[in-house]
């Protein structure tokens, strides 16, 4: 049995372990945590971690001893200095809180890479544990939508690239904005889906960690898919239709529409993972085999595990990019955001020294 | 009596005829209310003469040492009337023929006789001499009394006849003539009565058994006495007539009612209660064996007590009275119900109860039903503290 810590860092992270631990008790509804017992597929811990309580309050399935608030009254206001020097002056607070819960096998870390509190914390933390565990950590960063305006971006922009330079076992990207095809309506129940669908794919990596699978996939598989190209990667899904091959299946969470983060995995995949879950009878082992082998050829190193369970094949996708041009991309963007930031700043400070230069010589009169 | 008299007679004439040598014998005339001193010693007074039955003469014997002495009537042609003076002088005295107020009388005696006086003395007046006269009518009053006028068919009627002589004679050859009501017999009742004397009073007693006379109101004739004074006079006299109710046989059997009862209407499962049995016969005879049959419900016991005796006979008016402890296991409406048996007749009575759980147990269910919603409630509010943040 897998020891699993998992923290949710900010908002965003909380809300998605919030996911999790709603997953974990099935298919019970809202009153399910009222009777019903959470079944993880490994020995799971989580704890929410934020500045602001009242984001703590809002969550449903999270113990209240695993939501643990950084004292800094209402969240850091998407401010990543006053967040590093917040969880600075806490961090002994938290590695004790996170003490308590043991040892661990694997460690996620997930948070938004667009706010305050989270996006400064997580690298921190990323390197604190390095220290404390050696146990692999796998961030899950969520990048905002584009149009939440430049500090979101800056703050993702910085929040990446340290997150990159803890040389963590590896970051999953989740974007907000590629995903903004599952809201129909409103943000909020975007914000649902994206949570949910992210920490089905969590549980599902985790189950498939912890099980005696039929091929076999583990953590060292995991480490190794993790380090490949730049570190950084995604979640691609795919469950069977009626009459669909394995093989389509397979292929069909390699596809664009199934991932977490827009890329392009033939193309740009490094290395990859696939979990195939599902009846014996879909299962046509050879079939599997061949299919992987002719995606290795493509993608690089592709491990697989097959789990055998009831119903139709799901294929859970799992892989590291050697480049990420929706990055680069972002990055564009970020740069242009601070530097119009920077210049409006500047400009706003002219204009404002001009106005102050209007009473330079002069003394108030009563 | 007559062989008696005889003898007597026979015995006085071997005396008299032995002793008719050394006697005396004289013959002298005595009126009425006239006295003669005979040997200045017996008296004899002539009271009365006259005719009833032949010529009579009543005669009063007394002497100087027997004061007393004796009187007597002495009839024409009977044997010589004796007396014996106090001083052993023995007279013998025979009434040879009366007249109108006179006697003449024969005297004799072992001894020499000598009227030595002669007085007259004061008789009865007229009245009482007629009333001394021995007048020997018997008269008979007879009445009939019943222990009962009403009676059922089968029963019997003591009846008695009283039967009184007021007359002055004996009353003979009595014969008894008394009708009775057709299908009623009687049991012991003579037909010829013994001869009653005059004052006396006899009582007759018999059975009227009424076996078979129809239920109705009968007027019973007169009782008839048919009767004969000492003379030979034939009489008769009635009792007045009788009414007599006879009613229809009563119809004699036995009747059991039963009841069963208890003190308590409602009681609580699981614990004693008793109930008492009554078995009462009713009717107007003795029964036979009689049997006593429960049906309990399922969940009712007998703890203590014989529910189902057996009795050998209950008498008309009589109860028997039984207690029994029952325990009632279940809630809810019991009813017990019991037969008696006798002959071939039955009689039934139930017993309707309530049983009802005790304090605790009453809401025994209600309380384990509350146990899981209350665990579950505490779980829920566990899991809502511990969600709660
Ligand atoms: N997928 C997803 N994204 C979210 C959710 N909530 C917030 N975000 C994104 O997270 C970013 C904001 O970061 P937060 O996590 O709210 O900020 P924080 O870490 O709490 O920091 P402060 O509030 O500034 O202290 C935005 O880009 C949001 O779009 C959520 O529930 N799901
Ligand atoms: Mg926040």
């Amino acid at each position: 049995m897998l020891n699993i810590l998992i923290l949710g860092l900010g908002q965003c992270g909380n809300r998605i372990l919030d996911a999790i631990n709603r997953e974990a008790f099935g298919s019970g509804g809202t009153f399910a945590k009222y009777y019903s017992r959470q079944k993880f597929p490994a020995s799971v811990k989580t704890i929410a971690i934020n500045t602001a309580v009242n984001d703590l309050k809002e969550l449903k399935n999270t113990l209240a001893k695993d939501r643990f608030h950084v004292p800094h009254l209402h969240g850091v206001g998407a401010n990543r200095n006053i967040g590093k020097q917040v969880f600075e002056e806490n961090k002994e607070m938290i590695l004790e809180e996170i003490d308590k819960r043991g040892s661990f096998d694997l460690i996620f870390v997930i948070t938004s890479t667009a706010g305050g509190s989270g996006s400064s914390f997580a690298p921190l933390l990323v390197g604190e544990l390095k220290r404390t565990y050696n146990a692999p950590i796998i961030c899950i960063a969520v990048l905002p939508f584009r149009a939440e305006g430049s500090i979101f971006l800056q703050n993702t922009a910085f929040c990446l690239r340290e997150l990159v330079a803890t040389k963590s076992s590896g970051i999953l990207l989740v974007d907000n904005q590629y995903l903004k095809k599952y809201s129909g309506e409103d943000i909020k129940s975007a914000y649902d889906k994206i949570n949910t669908t992210t920490a089905r794919r969590i549980l599902f990596l985790i189950e498939a960690l912890n099980s005696e699978m039929l091929m076999v996939t583990d953590l060292g598989d995991l480490k190794t898919v993790m380090s490949g190209g730049i570190g950084v990667g995604t979640m691609g899904f795919y469950e069977a239709s009626k009459g669909s091959t394995i093989k389509s299946t397979i292929l069909g969470s390699f596809k664009p529409s199934g991932l977490l983060f827009p890329a392009n995995v033939y193309k740009d995949g490094a290395r990859a993972m696939l979990i195939i879950k599902g009846d014996k009878k879909y299962l046509d082992l050879d079939l599997v085999t061949k299919t992987v082998e002719e995606l290795s050829k493509e993608v690089g190193q592709v491990f697989k595990g097959v789990l055998v369970k009831k119903g139709r094949p799901k294929v859970l996708s799992l892989f590291t990019l050697n480049a990420v041009p929706e990055l680069e991309k972002l990055y564009t963007v970020a740069a242009e955001a601070i530097r119009f930031e920077m210049e409006k700043r500047e400009k706003s400070k002219k204009q404002l020294d001009n106005a102050f230069a209007h009473i330079e010589d002069l003394e108030p009169i009563y | 009596m007559k062989g008696c008299r005889i003898l007597a007679a026979m015995v006085l004439f071997v005396l008299i005829f032995s002793m008719t040598a050394a006697a005396d014998s004289i013959n002298t005339t005595v009126d009425v209310n006239e006295g003669i001193v005979l040997n200045g010693d017996i008296h004899l007074e002539v009271l009365d003469v006259g005719t009833n039955w032949g010529s009579y003469a009543k005669l009063k014997f007394y002497s100087y040492k027997d004061a007393g002495g004796k009187t007597e009537s002495i009839y024409m042609g009977d044997v010589p009337t004796t007396y014996t003076s106090g001083t052993f002088m023995k007279i013998e005295v025979t009434l040879d023929s009366i007249s109108y107020d006179t006697a003449f009388l024969m005297i004799e005696s072992t001894t020499s006789l000598k009227i030595s006086d002669r007085y007259g003395f004061e008789g009865e007046d007229e009245t009482e001499k007629e009333k001394q006269k021995p007048i020997t009518v018997p008269k008979l009053g007879i009445t009939r009394t019943f222990d009962t006028n009403r009676a059922e068919q089968g029963q019997t009627i003591r009846t008695t006849l009283t039967i009184r002589n007021t007359g002055n004679g004996t009353a003979t050859n009595i014969v008894l003539d008394e009708d009775t009501i057709t299908g009623a017999y009687k049991d012991g009742c003579p037909s010829t009565i013994d001869d009653i004397a005059a004052g006396e009073t006899k009582r007759i007693s018999y059975d009227l058994r009424i076996v078979d006379a129809q239920p109705g109101t009968y007027e019973l004739s007169p009782a008839i006495l048919n009767y004969e004074s000492e003379s030979g006079a034939t009489y008769s006299s009635e009792s007045s007539s009788s009414i007599l109710e006879i009613l229809p046989e009563e119809v004699r059997i036995p009747e059991l009612e039963i009841s069963i009862d208890s003190v308590k209407g409602i009681i609580t499962c699981g614990d004693e209660f008793p109930v008492t049995v009554t078995i009462t016969n009713v009717g107007n005879a003795t029964t036979g064996k009689v049997h006593v049959k429960s049906d309990l419900p399922a969940d009712v016991r007998v703890v203590d007590g014989d529910l189902e005796p057996e009795y050998e006979s209950i008498k008309p008016g009589d109860s028997e009275e039984y207690d029994v402890s029952l325990r009632a296991y279940e809630q809810g409406k019991h009813t017990i119900e019991m037969q008696v048996m006798w002959g071939d007749s039955e009689a039934a009575a139930s017993f309707e109860f309530w049983a009802e759980k005790s304090g605790l147990e009453q809401y025994y269910l209600y309380i384990l039903a509350a146990i899981p919603i209350l665990l579950l409630l505490l779980w829920v509010i566990k899991r809502r503290r511990e969600y709660s943040y």
